[in-house]
């Protein structure tokens, strides 16, 4: 009843009251700023001295090779110095959008092809389109598919600058001492099962069924692909991979176990460890594992392309792509200089010795990369490379539903029709939730 | 009587007394082991080469002491400076420890020994919050931070969890616990509230302030949830979320891994080494009043 | 002394201003936080979409709907968080106890026992975390290779299989966090009067029944203090699982921190998330209560 009871009513109401508007406040609407902001004309930078930005996940043998290019291009430009920042893609992804939003968001940055949709949805990257434009881009530079793979509700949202298609990677010294010959490793489903068997005649389990996304996840998409399947419908609004092509898929990995090619339960990166320790024969993994098997020491090894296991040719592919955050004061400057430095990163050829198969045709025609025998053998698979679809949210998605189904099936606990039919069901639930929420 | 020269009685009794006394110090002596054991082996692996570290079987001692690893955590162009991350942790530890001592002695003082209108419905209020779960305040916390401008800054991880209630709930008990005259004297003497709280109070309060200080300080120190997604600038992270970051993306380097633990580790066995007497009182303290 | 609220030194305005700068962080902090992850929670809430449209009550019935997307994996999260719980707890209870009697006297090293047990909660569980994530590896991890060395299979897989993935985490919780409650209980023991144990000593007790009659009754506070400080650490359990077991195998080792974590800031459903943090908040709220009303009933009884 006396004044002070009033005055501190009063003042825990205008306190939330404040903070409540202060929070809810924020946020702005991010697409309209995005049409707002446009990348100046040409393709050289003169003005001042900046520092740009750069953001990726390249955590692993990647990273280094990324810093010669810096390298490289500081040469070239002196007045553009880049400083580059990494996390892991998992926690990337997470705190991309939340540092773009918050002001604090770098001026470029790496992102996948199949995570572009949902950060251009949330309004965290801007469209490229003229900036592809000045620099005199087009599909007939880069490999059709992966072109089309930086596109969302038709607007560009990425450069591309390499694809990592899954390839087949050979353990030479274990098929030598088995008695096959890794000049001619596999190539479809009978010689590769034929390997197998005679690798384990001689105590070898030759082809480890992970399963984690890395490699198992990404073996299962191979997989479904060659079987003739599909991820997910045409609008993305419903999963597919619990239908006959994926039941086939799942089930040749889970045989791999059955017939004793491959041991249960195995660890996250257990898989890699034992084909450097020789104790596998084949590893089916990405295109960065050129890097790790070619940095271990005394490992011989080779790369060729996935066998064919099913009816047609297919091997997962991701791609990296360079992309343009949103700011929210647009600085001029920074987006010419983060456009020359994007045209010099996707035209170098020594980003292909970190293992990848560069996105730009003239980059994979040049005499350095065809020097490169493991990447080449992984430029034989551009024709078939199969890439996610560009459905926003499908990633988190697939990780919660799909890649929990393969492990549940590939462990044992379920069967494979029963863990695809059950992760199908939940995904359709969030596939349209999804569908609904990015719309716009 | 015969219990009282228990200890004095040669023969069987004494007998059984030293073998449980051997008991005792084996159990202890292998309890060690089992503590000591894990710090050596990363250690030792921390001057393994990366190939070495992901041998099967494993080697006991490198085969050849390498600072590969360590090279890297020191590099300057790291993507992993540890020490960098060390230093966050120190600072959000330390600035949260205090932080807490500031707001939450005064408030403590003001529930404990002054009267005033909704006096009950305040401290009731701040003691319920006592039994929500922290991640109740983890997704609007997300929200005010980020409205504050704090994302990605060490305020973030210094701020919000001082806002606890145990501490006031914990200071309040002792005050509670104090006898009046000292301080009744005093203000019939003419001195303010305040001067009662700064001359008399707190130092006596000590004891308590130690006790909230070095627990506070041991939660921030292991927070884990929240500076992982409050921080993501590899500069600004504290040791906890940095030392995730170790752990590469498609395969690890296990001897990059044991010496970023390693890293993290030194400083803090120094300092627990040479503080660990206060540290340790200062934890069993928290206990007793419960 | 009430009534008007004068008293001598006080002016009105006293304790609001020593109560203001903790009041500054708890309305900040705690107070808007509560009813705000309740507002979030009624909304389908992506930070970065400027449209949040509500949906009422939907993120709370979707969790007890039976077959929808959300419900399976958060009751399994939940489930994961439960095992742990009643695993650790007991465990952590009674061990530090023991570990606490065997320290309880004075001999020679007997700090450095007690600094030794308690370092690792000071080394931190990110430490902890990726040490036991090296060591328990089931190809190359140095525990294996021990147990084989020792004559036992070197091939269990410590952290990507059930039930092993669980000893796994309870066991490097209990290394972690060990010494802290057996500090807490060492400071208790010591209030324990000392002529308590010499009187049952002159009735003839043996050790067991001293320990039974006298050490535990003594330490009924301490123990109630530890057994909910545990019981809220462990099912808060976010840290061991996300670097030792990454949830595997297939998430069954997600606890529903995690979940909740993943929810909110990976796949931006902060709504849902709000609302799967209250689901469990009732839950450890429940638990709470339980404890308290389980041993005031015991104390009144006496």
């Amino acid at each position: 009843m006396g004044r002070g009871d009033l005055t501190r009513r009063e003042l825990l109401a205008a306190g939330a009251g404040a903070t409540f508007v202060l929070v809810t406040g924020c946020g702005g609407s991010p697409r309209e700023e995005i049409t707002a902001a446009k990348f100046p004309g040409g393709t050289s930078y003169d003005g001042p001295p900046l520092t740009l930005d750069f953001w990726n996940g390249f955590t692993g043998g990647d990273g280094p090779q990324m810093l010669t290019i810096i390298d490289a291009f500081t040469k070239e430009h002196p007045n553009v110095k880049v400083k580059m920042v990494t996390a892991r893609w998992e926690d990337f992804y997470t705190k991309f959008p939340a540092a773009i939003s918050s002001g604090k968001g770098p001026d470029v940055a790496v992102a996948h092809s199949d995570q572009l949709p949902i950060n251009a949805a949330h309004g965290s990257i801007v469209p490229l389109d003229d900036l592809v434009a000045d620099l005199g881009l087009s599909e007939s530079d880069f490999a059709a598919d992966v072109w089309q793979a930086g596109i969302y509700q038709d607007r560009r949202y990425g450069v591309p600058l390499d694809m990592h298609p899954l390839g087949m990677y050979v353990n030479t010294k274990v098929l030598k001492d088995a008695g096959l010959d890794p000049e001619d490793p596999p190539k479809d489903r009978a010689s590769y099962e034929a390997a197998l068997k005679k690798l384990k005649s001689k105590g070898i389990q030759g082809s480890w069924a992970s399963p984690f996304l890395f490699t198992g996840g990404l073996q299962f998409q191979s997989l479904l692909w060659q079987f003739g399947g599909e991820l997910v419908n045409v609008d993305g609004s419903r999963a597919s991979w619990n239908e006959e092509p994926g039941v086939e898929a799942l089930s040749w990995m889970k045989s791999l176990i059955d017939n004793g090619y491959s041991p249960e339960n195995i660890g996250q990166d257990a898989d890699n460890i034992a084909f450097k320790n020789g104790e596998s024969a084949f590893m089916w993994n990405g295109a960065w594992g050129i890097g790790d098997y070619g940095a271990t020491e005394g490992f011989e090894w080779s790369l060729t392309q996935l066998p064919q296991i099913g009816t047609e040719k297919a091997a997962w592919s991701g791609s990296h792509n360079l992309v343009v955050p949103r700011n929210n004061k647009p600085d001029a400057d920074r987006m010419q200089a983060a456009k020359v430095f994007i045209d010099f990163v996707t035209q170098s050829p020594s980003w292909a010795e970190a293992g990848q198969v560069p996105a730009r045709t003239s980059a994979r025609e040049s005499e350095a990369f065809k020097k490169l025998e493991a990447q080449s053998a992984l430029a034989e698979e551009v024709p078939y490379v199969r890439f996610p679809p560009p459905v926003p949210g499908l990633a988190d998605v697939r990780e919660s539903t799909l890649d929990q189904a393969i492990a549940q099936a590939l462990g044992g606990g379920v069967s494979v029709k029963e863990a695809l039919d059950d992760s199908a069901k939940r995904a359709n639930q969030l596939l349209k939730f999804n569908h609904e929420k990015y719309a716009a | 009587m015969e219990a009282a020269t228990a200890g004095r009685v040669p023969g069987r009794r004494a007998g059984r007394r030293t073998s449980r006394e051997t008991l005792r110090w084996i159990a202890l002596i292998l309890l060690t082991l089992l503590y000591v054991a894990p710090i050596v082996w990363m250690l030792l692996t921390a001057f393994k080469t990366e190939e070495e570290s992901a041998l099967t079987p494993p080697t006991l001692l490198p085969t050849e002491w390498s600072r590969e690893a360590l090279d890297t955590i020191f590099s300057t162009s790291s993507q992993t400076p540890v020490i960098r991350w060390f230093f966050n942790s120190m600072i959000a530890a330390l600035g949260n420890g205090l932080l807490v001592l500031l707001t939450a002695a005064p408030a403590a003082y003001a529930l404990a020994r002054m009267e005033f209108r909704g006096k009950r419905l305040v401290f009731a209020g701040i003691v319920a919050t006592l039994f929500v779960p922290p991640i109740i305040f983890l997704a609007p916390n997300y929200e005010i931070v980020e409205a504050l401008g704090w994302l990605d800054t060490l305020p973030a991880v210094i701020f919000p969890l001082a806002a606890s209630a145990f501490g006031v709930f914990f200071l309040r008990q002792f005050f509670i616990g104090l006898p009046k005259e000292l301080e009744e004297a005093a203000i019939l003497d003419g001195a303010s509230r305040f001067q009662v709280f700064t001359r008399i109070v707190l130092p006596l309060a000590r004891p308590a302030l130690a006790t909230l200080f070095t627990l506070t300080f041991l939660t921030n120190w292991n927070d884990f949830l929240w500076p992982l997604y409050v921080l993501f600038n590899p500069e600004h992270l504290t040791l906890s979320p940095g030392l995730g970051l170790l752990q590469g993306a498609n395969a690890t380097n296990y001897a990059l891994l044991m010496a970023g633990g390693l890293v993290a580790s030194i400083p803090v066995l120094i300092v627990f080494t040479f503080a660990q007497r206060y540290i340790i009182e200062g934890v069993s303290r928290s206990g007793i009043k419960g | 002394m009430n009534g008007s609220g004068t008293q001598l030194g006080v002016r009105r305005s006293t304790p609001w201003l020593f109560l203001a700068p903790y009041l500054v962080l708890f309305i900040t902090f705690v107070a808007i936080p509560v009813v705000y992850g309740l507002w979030m929670s009624l909304h389908n809430w992506d930070q970065f979409l400027p449209e949040k449209p509500w949906v009422g009550l939907e993120n709370y019935t979707q969790l007890f709907t039976p077959g929808s997307a959300k419900s399976a994996p958060f009751w399994s999260a939940m489930k994961a968080t439960a095992i742990f719980t009643l695993f650790s707890v007991p465990l952590l209870v009674i061990i530090p106890l023991g570990i606490a009697l065997l320290l309880n006297r004075r001999f020679p090293g007997r700090s450095f026992f007690r600094a030794v047990y308690f370092a690792p909660y000071v080394l931190g569980v990110a430490v902890v975390g990726i040490l036991f994530r090296f060591m328990l590896d089931p190809n190359i991890g140095a525990f294996n290779y021990l147990l084989s060395k020792l004559g036992f299979a070197g091939d269990t897989p410590w952290t990507t299989a059930l039930p092993w993935a669980w000893i796994s985490l309870v066991g490097m919780t209990v290394w972690w966090t060990m010494g802290f409650n057996a500090v807490i209980y060492l400071a208790g023991l010591q209030d324990i009067d000392r002529q308590l144990y010499d009187a049952a000593e002159v009735d003839g007790a043996s050790r067991w029944q001293r320990l039974r009659h006298v050490t535990v009754p003594g330490l009924r506070s301490v123990i109630v203090f530890v057994i909910t400080v545990t019981l809220l650490a462990s099912a808060n359990m976010f840290g061991q699982a996300y670097l030792t077991t990454q949830g595997a195998p297939a998430e069954k080792t997600r606890t529903a921190i995690m979940f909740i974590a993943e929810e909110g800031f990976q796949d931006f459903h902060l709504g849902s998330a709000a609302a799967m943090s209250y689901v469990l908040a009732l839950f450890l709220m429940a638990l709470s209560a339980g404890v308290f009303f389980f041993f005031r009933d015991r104390e009144e009884a006496r």
